[in-house]
């Protein structure tokens, strides 16, 4: 979330909101990016033991992933409304695990929360640290839809850094040298 | 006793590959795709509107080091080319999710992804006799072969004879 490395406590839950997935997006998402028939045709999906149209789990992840940044945004005008400077988040250099267990169907509304399970600063960037986080989505009727275990980057507020740091910080903003020196995400 | 499973028959995916014909160690060319700065602020806008996927400025001034792709994007690419060139062509019953999903290097404006997917992985559902399990190790490159995208994937896919009893050590 959009707080300071500093600011974010573990095991406290992060509510992400809802969405209701119509048959008209599922079908959008799944001709673009997961162009199976269970996902594209609600009557070829009659055939498969889903016995009808599911969203991909993928499209039920990406959404999940928009409405966080809609929740760290809110926390970010929240956090400037009382005063206080937001943290920055980074890109996430990964997913360790994903599991889908039940599929949507039109008409579903699926509820997101996340929980930051752990959290260390970054050994290969600087100044940054790791968030571990867990985000589980549940339907209207209370089954899991999908549990995800994910790491992301938020950047630390009492980082100070050394010289020698900077001065290699400095030589990658050198329009060459950057290119060569620019670290990897991770 | 066996309990003989039948298989109604899905007009779909009755032509195509089964759980039986997949092998481990199979490659599969899943081709590739280039990314355009419209598709990446049009994903964007909708699943991952931060400032460094829609804005150059912004970018440049992130860990990424300019206009780069949604790694959910980079990922949702290459499941499209996955499908196109393979779910499409077997009895695919769905996904069961993946792990070790790592984003290796930004996905930037103009840039060409794609690469394989290797059959890691094949075994038996062990409370469903007519489903299978295959894994899929995804090696994802740009067009200067450096890896941008891993990950593995697991994905069911129907048997064309789930009476053959499962043998034990067969689902380990």
């Amino acid at each position: 979330m959009t707080r300071w490395f500093e600011d974010i406590d573990i095991d406290e839950p992060f509510p992400l909101g809802s969405h209701s997935f119509t048959e008209e997006e599922i079908i959008r998402f799944g001709r673009l990016y997961d162009p199976q028939y269970f996902h594209v045709d609600p009557e070829a999906a009659k055939f498969s033991h889903f016995g009808g149209l599911v969203a991909s789990g993928w499209h039920t992840v990406t959404v999940g992933h928009r409405r966080m940044v809609d929740a760290l945004f809110a926390e970010e005008d929240r956090l400037r409304s009382l005063g206080r400077e937001p943290g920055v988040s980074g890109p996430s250099p990964g997913v360790n695990k994903m599991e889908f267990k039940v599929p949507v169907r039109p008409g579903d509304t699926v509820t997101y929360t996340l929980i930051v399970t752990g959290k260390r600063p970054s050994n290969s960037i600087p100044g940054w640290g790791l968030l571990f986080n867990a985000i589980d989505a549940v339907n209207q009727r209370g089954e899991l839809v999908y549990h995800a275990e994910l790491v992301g980057f938020s950047k630390l507020r009492d980082y100070k850094m050394p010289l020698s740091l900077r001065f290699l910080s400095a030589l990658t903003r050198l329009p060459v040298l950057g290119k060569l020196m620019r670290p990897k995400t991770g | 006793m066996v309990d003989v499973y039948v298989n109604p028959m899905n007009p779909v995916t009755a032509n195509r590959r089964h759980y039986e014909d997949l092998a481990v160690g199979e490659v599969l060319d899943i081709g590739h795709t280039t990314v355009s700065k419209d598709m990446i602020i049009a994903f964007a806008t909708e699943f991952d509107p931060f400032p460094f996927h829609l804005d150059e400025e912004a970018a440049k001034a992130s860990l990424l080091g300019g206009l780069a792709s949604s790694g959910w994007q980079t990922a949702a690419l290459s499941l499209r080319m996955l499908g196109e060139s393979f779910l499409n062509t077997i009895a695919s019953m769905g996904g069961l999710g993946f792990s070790d999903l790592k984003w290796k290097k930004p996905v930037m404006v103009g840039d060409t992804i794609g690469g394989t997917a290797t059959i890691t992985g094949l075994r038996r559902s062990r409370h469903h006799p007519e489903r299978g399990i295959v894994t899929l190790d995804f090696d994802v490159r740009n067009q200067r072969g450096e890896p941008v995208m891993s990950m593995r994937l697991a994905n069911l896919i129907g048997l064309r004879d789930p009476g053959v009893p499962l043998i034990e050590g067969e689902n380990p």
